[in-house]
């Protein structure tokens, strides 16, 4: 299949599935709008009114709709393969289709939530200026990485199911080392705070994000540039593993 | 190429997998052994067998789903390959046109390619307004219908059917079987798949009969499967295994 092709039935299919999973559902694109405003509201209801944090409502949801975006799209991701299962029986459709599909699908989503964390910057009181233009590249390296996440997790999953639990696991403990709930500024030890900011990915990306939206600052550009080149070698690697494994995991996932 | 030409070859084919049964545990399952045969361009190739003896296996092979665990399948670099079955993988939630946009597309055409494709599904199919509506609305005679309309209306190199010939009311299975007649006498490559000896002597222009995994004759259609309908017929009297057994 050509890649233009390709890149067209991902964008083809990923709207179609938006379409068939919001007329499943009696409010339907509503809660593209819906789901977030219940995030903050639950965010308030905890952290503001049951344990008094103030203003950090606003710090909270800076980690978690970024965080949100990515945890989303790979969960969805991991199952896709296994759960593609009567068309790949059919089809020699590229095996990567499947977590690409459920990454736009989530990721087509992303405005809106997006567009409420800018609403919400703008209520406590940060006006919106040139400086956010920053975001669109920490929304580029944020899509690489969960592209990469996302076919690795399927990868996997449609080999050995137990995966799928793992990966469950992982992304939960992710967002309690990403820093949603604290600010990693605040960890005293440099070289602890330097080891997670290097290791964790996503880490340094909500931290990014509040640096440009809350304290008007620039994040480390030259992070950023070193994470996109590592993430698109990643991308390269696990695209070959796709094309040299394909039939072997449609195999296993036919088999099994 | 022209007509007559190798368009497939397969060559010492095996293929089996491992299947997990619990647990850790799992048994090796032998499917085909030894297959060797060839597809040629413009031919109407027919296979038959009875149920277990390896015919789906042997098609995601030719399909290019799986590879095979020994010996080795040739064919051009770019061949364009489906296996027509009924309903590939409907969204029930999408229209009939959705559907058929993306069954279209997941064939390897462009957006444009597959948006002109469809009102020839939509003409051929017959589904009239239901093609505008969701498929969970339709009877499973007009899925039947929309899943064969797709399918046979896209261009591919190699054609694969398995046993679809009956796919709506009679007037509908009169105009498929039309169809596809045409699609097989003219240049399009097919390969006929199907447990009925009848059905593949009826269409098809050379056979094979594959039984427990290994060709047991190949050739003329008329010859195979009277050989093959001799050993159906020596089962049905004197009771058998199954061919899985």
């Amino acid at each position: 299949m050509k890649i233009k092709n390709f890149l067209a039935l991902v964008d083809v299919k990923a709207k179609m599935s938006l379409k068939s999973d919001a007329s499943k559902l009696y409010l339907s694109y509503l809660w593209w709008i819906l789901e977030p405003v219940l995030w903050v509201l639950m965010f308030y209801l905890v952290f503001t009114v049951l344990l008094g944090f103030g203003r950090d409502i606003l710090f909270l949801m800076m980690g978690k709709i970024p965080f949100l975006w990515f945890s989303k799209s790979v969960n969805s991701s991991s199952n896709s393969i296994v759960s593609g299962k009567s068309l790949i029986t059919q089809t020699n459709v590229p095996r990567q289709f499947f977590p690409y599909e459920q990454v736009h699908t989530v990721l087509y989503r992303q405005w809106v939530t997006f567009l409420m964390l800018f609403g919400l910057t703008m209520v406590y009181g940060h006006m919106p200026s040139w400086h956010w233009l920053w975001i669109v590249p920490l929304w580029g390296v944020q899509y690489l990485l969960i592209l990469l996440v996302s076919l690795m997790a399927a990868a996997c999953v449609s080999y050995v199911r137990d995966v799928r639990i793992l990966i469950g696991m992982a992304v939960m403990g992710l967002m309690f080392g990403s820093g949603i709930f604290w600010d990693l500024n605040r960890i005293e030890d440099p070289v602890k705070r330097e080891l997670l900011v290097t290791w964790n990915p996503l880490a340094y990306l909500l931290d990014a994000y509040r640096d440009v939206l809350m304290r008007g600052e620039m994040y480390d550009l030259q992070h950023l540039g070193w994470l996109a080149l590592v993430l698109l070698g990643g991308l390269v690697l696990v695209h070959l593993f796709y094309r040299f494994m394909g039939q072997s995991m449609a195999s296993r996932v036919i088999n099994s | 190429m022209t007509t007559g030409d190798i368009l497939l070859s397969v060559e010492d084919v095996e293929y089996g997998y491992n299947s997990r049964v619990w647990g850790f545990k799992r048994v090796s399952i032998p499917v085909l052994k030894d297959v060797t045969f060839e597809v040629r361009r413009g031919e109407t190739l027919g296979i038959m067998g009875r149920n277990g003896c390896g015919k789906s296996s042997l098609l995601r092979i030719l399909n290019g789903v799986v590879a095979p665990t020994g010996g080795k399948v040739t064919h051009p670099k770019h061949i364009s390959r489906i296996l027509l079955t009924l309903g590939m993988g409907f969204d029930k939630e999408l229209s009939g046109r959705d559907n058929a946009l993306l069954a279209s597309m997941l064939q390897g055409y462009s957006k444009k390619q597959a948006k002109q494709s469809i009102e020839g599904i939509k003409e051929f199919s017959e589904l009239g307004q239901f093609f505008e509506r969701p498929v969970r609305t339709y009877s499973s005679g007009m899925r039947a219908r929309l899943g064969f309309s797709t399918a046979l209306l896209t261009e591919v190199d190699l054609l694969m059917i398995d046993e679809t010939l009956s796919v709506g009311d009679q007037q509908f299975n009169k105009k498929a079987e039309k169809a596809m007649m045409e699609k097989i006498n003219s240049e399009q490559t097919v390969v006929f798949v199907s447990h009925s000896g009848a059905q593949v002597n009826k269409v098809c222009s050379r056979a094979l009969w594959l039984e427990d995994g290994v060709i047991k004759a190949q050739g003329d259609t008329h010859e195979v499967a009277k050989e093959y309908k001799h050993f159906m017929n020596n089962l049905a009297k004197k009771g058998g295994k199954s061919a899985w057994q």
